[in-house]
């Protein structure tokens, strides 16, 4: 049996490790970085891990931001998320039906929006076809587990 | 005549050697820390400070109030949930959300050890039952690549198991064990510096706090296990090391497998419970459905482990 001392200590050791837990949520939630490190792309044909340090650091592949952020191109305004203008349904669910919807006739040469997945799948297989580099396969990407 | 001499015992009163069940607890707990402190807070920084701390603190809060509602004596001085706790917090990512932290240490303490009758009664390892129910409920919280998808670390940070699970050996390729070794992979808090947890199953072994007929068994069974299939079809499977130090395998055969009442206590028991582990835990990662088995094969050898006891040493003597 402990002593009354020992209980103490141990009731404070709680009390402690639970305010230090506590704090380090509270505290020092957790921080998305302004330019991902690597994204997650979470769909039904598997998910897809995307390692976006590798294509832009001049360590890995070197790529200019405005090679896959585009509309303007070479603008800062088109570094935003790709769902934020490719949605992920059939349906826009609020997001632009064209492009035209943001952009004016003369700024953009496409005006078709394309479904997130098929501006994915145009971009990184194109890319990687003709650096001929990189997964081209379904399943060089898509993971079940 | 000094072979007989080995057989006098004295009779009561005996002295008692100091031993006590918090001690070996303790124990256990400083064998986990460097894994802890140089794998996992170093690494991950303070989200896994708060993940540690609150992991320990709720699991013995738990317990606490698991002793007042039974109106049992309180047990949180033996260190046992506080271990529990800790062990928890080593196979969680870093990023784990609170919410998952408390309820995890609920299944561990009230689930897998209080229902039970408390310590010593527990069929299965609480920390192993814990993981796998909150694995097989919220199964994107253990996918390591996406829960720990904002750190940069100078190293491959994919989760090595789910790269062979699912690009084959061509997908590991760029893994190296000495990294391995040293903590620089992807993974839980805990479980990512290999050279922390060997050092401190190395300890735990030599003091006896653990048996190293599990421990070993296990390692073994993992060995031969995964070197049968990589050589039946080395394109597939990886190569024994390599289970070896990623995953949960050396914190499962140190820690986990090695956890008093769910497992046996006589050699032979041991040394296949142990086997079997090792065995179960290839078994699942290279043709089951989860990237790592090893939380499954340690619930599945809990589970036989009454069946081993059976097989005793026979009793000296004859019964009239």
């Amino acid at each position: 049996m402990l002593s009354d001392k020992q209980l103490k200590i141990i009731y404070g050791l709680i009390i402690y490790l639970l305010l230090v837990g506590v704090l380090c949520y509270a505290a020092f939630p957790e921080k998305t970085p302004e330019e991902p490190v690597r994204m997650m792309f979470k769909v039904a044909a598997g998910k897809v891990l995307f390692d976006h340090k590798a294509h832009t650091s001049d360590m890995h592949y070197g790529l200019s931001c405005y090679d896959c952020h585009h509309h303007p191109m070479d603008d800062d305004s088109s570094l935003i998320a790709c769902g934020d203008c490719h949605h992920s349904t059939e349906k826009a669910n609020g997001l632009p039906e064209t492009c035209l919807d943001c952009h004016d006739a003369d700024e953009v040469e496409d005006t078709e929006m394309l479904k997130r997945s098929d501006a994915f799948h145009d971009q990184c297989i194109k890319c990687h076809q003709d650096f001929e580099a990189g997964p081209v396969a379904c399943a060089a990407c898509h993971v079940l587990q | 005549m000094n072979s007989q001499k080995k057989l006098i015992v004295s009779h009561a009163p005996f002295l008692h050697n100091g031993s006590k069940i918090s001690e070996r607890h303790l124990h256990i707990i400083y064998a986990a820390l460097p894994a802890i402190l140089l794998g996992g807070l170093f690494r991950f920084g303070i989200p896994a400070i708060g993940v540690v701390c609150l992991s320990v603190s709720t699991a013995m809060l738990w317990e606490l109030i698991m002793n007042r509602a039974m109106q049992r004596p309180v047990s949180i001085g033996d260190g046992n949930a506080a271990l529990i706790g800790l062990l928890f917090a080593m196979l969680l990512p870093a990023t784990a959300p609170w919410w998952l932290v408390i309820t995890g240490t609920f299944v561990a303490i009230v689930i897998g050890k209080q229902i039970f009758g408390g310590i010593g009664g527990n069929a299965f390892n609480p920390v192993a039952l814990s993981i796998a129910i909150l694995m097989v409920s919220w199964k994107d919280f253990f996918d390591f690549n996406a829960m720990l998808v904002n750190y940069d670390p100078d190293f491959i940070m994919a989760y090595p198991l789910a790269a062979l699970k699912n690009f084959g050996v061509s997908g590991i390729e760029k893994y190296s064990i000495g990294d391995f070794l040293v903590g620089r992979q992807s993974g839980g808090i805990g479980a990512t510096f290999g050279i922390g947890l060997i050092l401190g199953g190395a300890y735990l072994m030599i003091r006896g706090f653990i048996r190293w007929e599990i421990s070993l068994a296990y390692l073994a069974g993992v060995f031969v296990t995964a070197q049968l299939f990589n050589l039946i079809d080395p394109v597939h499977y990886a190569d024994p090391f390599f289970h070896i130090f990623t995953g949960y395998t050396l914190i499962g055969a140190f820690f986990l497998a090695t956890e008093d009442s769910s497992s046996p206590v006589n050699f032979i028991p041991m040394l296949i419970y142990g086997a079997a582990g090792g065995l179960m835990t290839v078994l699942i990662r290279n043709i089951g459905a989860y990237i790592d088995g090893t939380v499954l094969a340690i619930l599945v050898i809990n589970l036989i482990h009454p069946l081993l006891d059976k097989i005793r040493p026979k009793a000296m003597g004859k019964v009239v």
